[in-house]
Parts: structure tokens; sequence; C-alpha cells
């Protein structure tokens, strides 16, 4: 039974391709999500700091979307996906010799996607890529069906804001040296500042290996709508930013970042062609005791030495961490509150949760599934500290078990492949080019056709001839 | 100490130290009064030392230092100084100054460049549908920026501001201004003292380089099918790649060869020129010098010296400079490039020289 059936354009297979190289360069895995309208794409990274968004408008986006829905959830489907596989997938075909009109026959004329799923059902993501040149090719993907995890953002609280023109913002990231790991946003009330720099400490003789340390200055004047308390430095990670950047630079709209204080996540939104993008990074930094509108922060960042790995808050849970809360219905506030006093590690839980947990975002938690995971154990990118309940136990056998058995081979190799017959070659090869340097070229033939197992009386052959 | 000084010659700046940072990541930077010193020295391979006027790459510059000769002595990594001087590159004005941040002493380097509206990618996708998918969206991004009337395609760079903004954006560019703090390491004098420019004796042949843009191509081809037929399992050689054959005369020839077991090749550039020598800078007589007797043995008598083929190759990126390159053989001894990088902004000024003491094997 198909769940979803969705055709797509050739432009449309190019923008999911655009967003599904975003979405890799925060997960391996991304959560599809279907409703009746709209197809969400989200990752959330491994560390839970950054999470991305993409929400396509169905009919807009497709030119044809029909959500049939599963027989247990009408409401929604859900599932996971290998990003990489769907890259695969929907890669670019262009290429090859610009200048023959063959190349335009091998473009993607539609692509057809259907994904089955229900009782008795194998469950698939199927692709079907019609070519302009007739061809059709299929392609079919396991997936899991696992609750997304969608971080959420309070945007009553975020009073800083700005918005500026994603090409503005691709360009600043061209002046940004490698090396670099975190930017720093801050104001004086005539600039903005962008200051790409790292905490890495260097002792003295490293000191010229530091990076780069990059600072922008950019005119308030150039921004659109700007509103940001002066001197707070707000720092997030260089990676996260260029991802999104890049992104953002293919539809060339504005950017708008939207943020409260340190230690409080920063959102950044842009519409696309029929999709709307919307990224959460924690930033980093502690949180004052003040209230973070209010705060008058210095230069705090390099001072920052406790954990500065902050996460995103969840505004659902992973279907594994408690099972019995899955079958409780609508999730209560109580129980993602439960899920935030995870989270926080070392930071202070903020006060403002228990209102916020009853927020907007509750609507997307996934009330209804009941389906049982299908994941055996956690993916390799799930090493999260606190957010999650993980089922640790099972990790490090399943990479114990991996390590050991590809060391075995690689040491196996190499004692069969390399050590004994090529030292042996080699000293066959010098006599020889002492014995006789002109016939040095058939040696080298002869020698490189060798199998090991013929080595032996090979050798002694060769000895013979060269002694002649 | 100080140093402070605008940057002018950007592109030529950028190019050497791009030259520089393929030989080595950290070079020696020795500034006075009047000379700017690069100097590179890696562990393997060839030494450059860039000798260049002040006034080459330095404006209104203002040195001070307690040492003597008001001498500052730097030890600068090649790499973030390039990706700095690209930011330089198209700007209206770029400054450099030595001072410290937070301990560390930096050269800053501060750069006044405004919003390249040329370069601005003209594949906006329809605003208004996108605006219309955003609003669609049950996420509530906020779409009404984008809905600005004034957007038009043909005029991207007005249309991204807001329509009060339009005159001042017309008006004037909007400048953007950009540090870049470069790590470097003040060295004490003695640090630097024992370091010496390499002392070679008078050259047996000094002849004009073909273009190197051409001799890069051969000589890493060269290189390649050299390190093709070793592969093969010919005798390979320990660290470094196969070694190339360089010889010059003193009657316009130069010529690459590259031997192994398997292969023997060789290109012979002719009609290349043999400089004149200035008698003025020669300790003896002309028709001592070296190179005079090897005239006259005639076109047969080669200086020949050999190079590692891809430290050669590092030494020849130098031709990005597009200076005149004049090599000197020693011959089974030594082989020196100077390279004479011209001074756009006043053919009447000295020419600045790069030396490049290439590291030589025998046979």
């Amino acid at each position: 039974m198909a769940v979803l059936n969705l055709t797509l354009s050739e432009d449309a297979v190019v923008a999911l391709r655009d967003a599904l190289i975003c979405l890799n360069k925060f997960s391996d895995d991304v959560s599809l999500e279907a409703q009746k309208d709209k197809l969400i794409l989200t990752a959330l990274n491994s560390s839970k700091s950054a999470y991305a968004c993409f929400s396509f408008s169905a009919t807009r986006f497709c030119s044809r979307y029909h959500f049939e829905g599963s027989s247990q959830n009408h409401e929604k489907f859900y599932c996971t996906l290998y990003i990489r596989a769907l890259i695969s997938i929907f890669r670019s075909r262009v290429g090859g010799d610009p200048q023959r009109d063959r190349e335009k026959e091998t473009l993607i004329d539609r692509c057809e996607v259907a994904i089955e799923d229900g009782p008795g059902v194998q469950s698939r993501f199927i692709a079907k890529l019609v070519f302009r040149n007739g061809i059709a090719s299929t392609h079919r993907l396991p997936f899991e069906v696992v609750v997304p995890v969608h971080a959420k953002f309070n945007r009553e609280e975020a009073v800083n804001h700005w918005t500026i023109p994603s090409r503005t913002l691709r360009q600043l990231m061209d002046h940004f040296g490698p090396g670099v790991e975190l930017l720093d946003v801050n104001s004086d009330g005539e600039h903005v500042k962008f200051t790409c720099f790292t905490e890495k400490t260097v002792n003295g003789d490293e000191v010229l290996k530091k990076p780069l340390r990059t600072s922008i200055a950019i005119e308030v004047d150039e921004f659109e709508d700007l509103k940001i308390e002066d001197s707070l430095h707000i720092v997030i990670n260089v990676r996260d930013f260029r991802a999104i950047i890049q992104h953002a630079g293919i539809s060339g709209t504005n950017v708008m970042a939207r943020y409260s204080g340190p230690a409080r996540p920063l959102q950044l939104t842009y519409p696309g062609d029929a999709v709307s993008c919307e990224f959460l990074l924690m930033t980093v930094g502690e949180r004052t005791a003040n209230p973070p509108h209010k705060t008058k922060r210095g230069k705090s960042v390099n001072s920052t030495k406790g954990p500065r790995q902050q996460q995103l808050e969840a505004a659902s849970r992973r279907q594994s961490a408690a099972p019995s809360e899955q079958l409780q219905g609508a999730p209560q506030p109580q129980a993602s509150g439960h899920a935030q006093s995870r989270l926080g590690g070392a930071q202070p839980p903020p006060p403002q949760h228990p209102m916020l947990s009853a927020g907007s975002n509750v609507g997307r938690m996934s009330a209804f599934d009941l389906r049982p995971s299908q994941r055996p154990a956690p993916p390799p990118t799930m090493r999260s500290e606190g957010l999650f309940v993980d089922d640790y136990q099972w990790e490090p056998v399943h990479e114990d078990d991996e390590e050991t058995e590809e060391n075995a081979r690689l040491e196996w190799d190499q004692s069969v492949q390399t050590a004994e017959p090529t030292s042996r070659m080699d000293r066959t090869m010098s006599d020889a080019d002492e014995t006789n340097e002109a016939n040095a070229d058939a040696t080298q033939a002869s020698s490189v056709g060798l199998e090991p197992t013929q080595r032996l009386s090979e050798v002694e052959r060769m000895g013979l001839f060269f002694r002649e | 100490m100080r140093f402070k000084t605008e940057l002018k010659n950007i592109r030529t700046f950028s190019k050497l130290t791009a030259a520089l940072n393929s030989l080595e990541k950290i070079a020696w930077v020795r500034l006075d009064d009047d000379t700017a010193r690069f100097t590179v020295i890696p562990d393997t391979g060839s030494q450059v030392w860039a000798s260049l006027s002040m006034d080459f790459m330095f404006e209104n510059y203002h040195i001070q230092s307690a040492e003597a000769n008001n001498t500052i002595n730097l030890e600068l990594p090649l790499q973030p100084l390039q990706r700095a001087l690209k930011s330089a590159l198209n700007s209206t004005s770029a400054s450099l100054r030595l001072t410290k941040k937070e301990g560390v002493p930096i050269l800053s380097m501060t750069i006044t460049t405004t919003t390249d509206s040329a370069a601005a990618p003209g594949q906006r996708s329809v605003a208004s549908a996108a605006a219309a998918a955003a609003a669609a969206a049950a996420t509530g991004v906020h779409s009404a920026l984008d809905e600005d009337p004034f957007h038009d395609d043909d005029d991207d760079d007005a249309a991204a501001f807001a329509p009060e903004h339009l005159e001042t954006s017309l008006r004037r560019e909007r400048e953007k201004i950009i540090t870049q703090d470069i790590p470097v390491r003040v060295l004490h004098p003695e640090t630097v003292e024992t370091i010496m420019q390499p002392k070679v004796r008078e050259p047996d042949v000094h002849i004009q380089l073909p273009p190197l843009l051409q001799l890069k191509a051969i000589s890493d081809r060269f290189t390649k099918l050299a390190l093709a037929s070793s592969a093969g399992g010919a005798t390979g050689r320990v660290g470094g790649g196969p070694r190339l054959e360089l010889s010059a005369n003193m009657h316009g020839s130069l010529r690459l060869r590259i031997a192994t077991e398997a292969v023997d090749i060789a290109s012979t550039w002719t009609g290349l020129e043999n400089p004149q020598l200035d008698p003025a800078q020669l300790q003896g007589p002309l028709e001592e010098h070296p190179s005079a007797l090897f005239r006259e043995a005639g076109p047969d008598k080669w200086a020949t010296v050999r190079v590692d083929g891809k430290d050669w190759s590092r030494v020849l990126s130098v031709g990005r400079l597009e200076g005149r390159v004049i090599a000197c053989f020693a011959d089974d001894h030594a082989l020196i490039l100077y390279v004479y990088v011209p001074q756009h902004d006043d053919s009447s000024a000295e020419d600045s020289v790069v030396t490049y003491y290439v590291t030589s094997y025998s046979a």
C-alpha cells in the first residue's frame, strides 16, 4: 500500500538534491515527514547542537502529490532515510561532453516517488526516474519508521534579529580561512561584526599554526530590519553556518536570523522556491544569571572553558527512549519538560520552559506512533549525551567486533602480500642489475607479472638466466 | 617595536606569497628601513631568499625597532598571509600593522572593501512564488521581506535593499571593513644571525630560462613518467621524487632530461639568451670567469645539475610572478635561479630579485 505518491519535475529534483546535500552536512540520516499539504525533511546533528528543517509545499513543489496515510495514522507519515543513498539517486546527471546533443537526453524528465508501508507490505521508498531519452530507473530504499525529532525555538524570547541578503553573507564567508571553528556575531551600534576564530589553545611553538582570525564589519545600514542588542556576543559553529549559507546562496534570498543570548538557540530562516528553510543552531557560551535581553556582555567568549557543547531542545523524543510514554496519547507537557531537563548538561534549565513546552511546537510531536521501532540499535551518528536515552550497551560491542575483525584482516594482508615476496624480488633484481644491466628491462617485465605462488621456481630460473 | 604600512602591488605580493608557500609553510621576514626580505628554508628542498625594496609593496610605511639598523625579524606563516591577501585583492585599501592581541603578536591586516555587486549570482527564482510557498508552509517563516515590490531581477542589488535605503545604496557603495589577524612570532636578532645566505662559487653557465609554464609542464610530464615507470617495479628512490637532469651551455641551449632504467627522454631548448655579466660585479677579469671558459669550449660543453622532480616543480611555481628568470649553473655543484620581479607601477624602479637556491644532487 502506498502511503505517499508524488511526482517531481526536473527542477524540483534539483531543489531536493540541494536540500539533501545541505542536510547531509548536519547528519547522515534525514527524517522525512509527509502530511496532506507538505513534505518536511529534517536532520539533527550528532551532538544535537544543530538542526535543519526544509518544509516543502506539497502542491507547489510537486507536480503531483497524493498523501494517503497509513491505516494507523491518517495525519502524517514519517520515516528515516540514509541521505547519501538519496543523494546518489537524485545526483546530477549533467556532465560528459557538453557539445553533444545526447547529453540532453539523459536529463531527468520527471521523478515519481512512492512510499510503501503498512501491514504485510515491505517498507520501501521507491523513486522512479524517467529520463528524457525514455529510460526509467527505479530505486528502492529501505527506511526506518522513527519519530522525527524537531528542535524547537521560542520566537518570543528571541528579541534580537536581522535580515540580510544571502549573497552578502556568502561573500563574507569567502574571506574566512580554513581551520576556524567559531563565528562570533556582535554589534557596536554602527557595525555588525562577524568574527571567525578558534578556541584551540596552542603551545608556544605552535602559535604560528593558529588559523587566521578574520573579522568583518558590516554597516548596520546594509541589513534590513535589524534589531540587536549592542555588544552582545553570539557564537555559533562556523561549519554549520557555512553549510546554511551555501544553500541559501542557491536561491539568493534574504536570510533572517533571530536569537536571544548565549547558550540559547539561534534561528536562521529563508524562503526558497516552494520551500521554507529553517535552521536552529545552539550558540556557545555561558548563560548569565540575568535575563538574556538585559545582559551587557563583554568578550566572554574566550573565558568559557566549561562544557560549551550545548544542545538544542527537542520537541519530541526518540521512540526508543521511553516506549511507555508513546502510548499515553497526546504528549504531556511534563514529558517534554522531562526531556529538556536531561539535555541541559552543565547548563541550568532555562526558566521559561514550562510555558514553552506547551507551545506551538508540541503540535508537531508524534502522538500516535504505535508501530514498534524497526531500528535494532542506535545508528552510529547518535552519540548523544543526555538528550535521549540511548542503548549504549549495544554500541561498543558492535564497534569492537568490527574493529578487531578489520585489524585482523589488515595484518593478514600485510604479512602475505608485501613482506616476504617483494623483498626477495628486490634482491633478485639488484643482483640482476649488477650482473647484467642490459637485461634489466626484461627482469622488470617478468618480475612484475609473477604470481607469489610461483616465486621460488621463477627466481631460480631467473638466477640461472642471469648467470649465463 | 612598531611596524605599520599601507599595502600596494597586492596581486604581486599575493603571488610571491603563493610561490614561497609552495616550498615551505613558514617564512622568515626581515624588515628594515629599505628592504623587506622573505626567506624560506625548508628541511629538504630549495631555499628562497626574496629581497624586495620596501617601496615594492609597502606605502607610507613606518618602522621602528630597538634592534640595529631598525630591523624587525618575524616568523610568518605563509598560508594565512596568502588567505589575507586574497581578501585584499579587490579592496579599496589595505594596511598592515604589527600589534598584539591577547598577548599574542599578530600582523593585523585591515581591508576596506565594498559589496561586489558584479559577483551577484543572478539565479534568484521567481520571488513571488517563493514568498507564496513560504506563506503556504505552516512553519510561519517570515516572508514579508521577500515581497519587496521593488524587486526586479535586472537590478538585483537595488532590490536587495528596502525602499527607503534605495537612495543611499545608489549614492555610495557599501563599505565593509575586514580584519585579518595573522599570528606571527617576533624573532630575537641572535636567533637569526646564524642564518646565512648560501655562498656559491661563480657559475659556469648563466642562461635565461624559457617561459616557466612551458618548462614546468614538460618537467612535470617527465617526473610523472619517471614515477610511473618506477612504480612498475624498477628501483624506486626512497623519499623524494625522481631526479631530473638539467644542463645548459653558454650557447643558448637548455636541456632537460630524465633517465631511468625504463626511459631516457630529453628536451632541448635552443636560442635562449646568455645574458652579459656586469664586469663591475666581478672580482676578476671577465675573460677568466668560468662562463667565459665554457663559452670558449663550444656548444657541447654543458654544465649539469640534478634536481628532485617534485621540488623542481615547486620551485617553478615562481613562474606566476611573471618575472625574467636567469638560471646559474655551477657544473655538478649548484643551481641558482634569479627571478627579476618587475615593479608594475614604476618602470624606472629597479626590479626586485627573488633568489632560489635549488637543491641539487650529485650523479
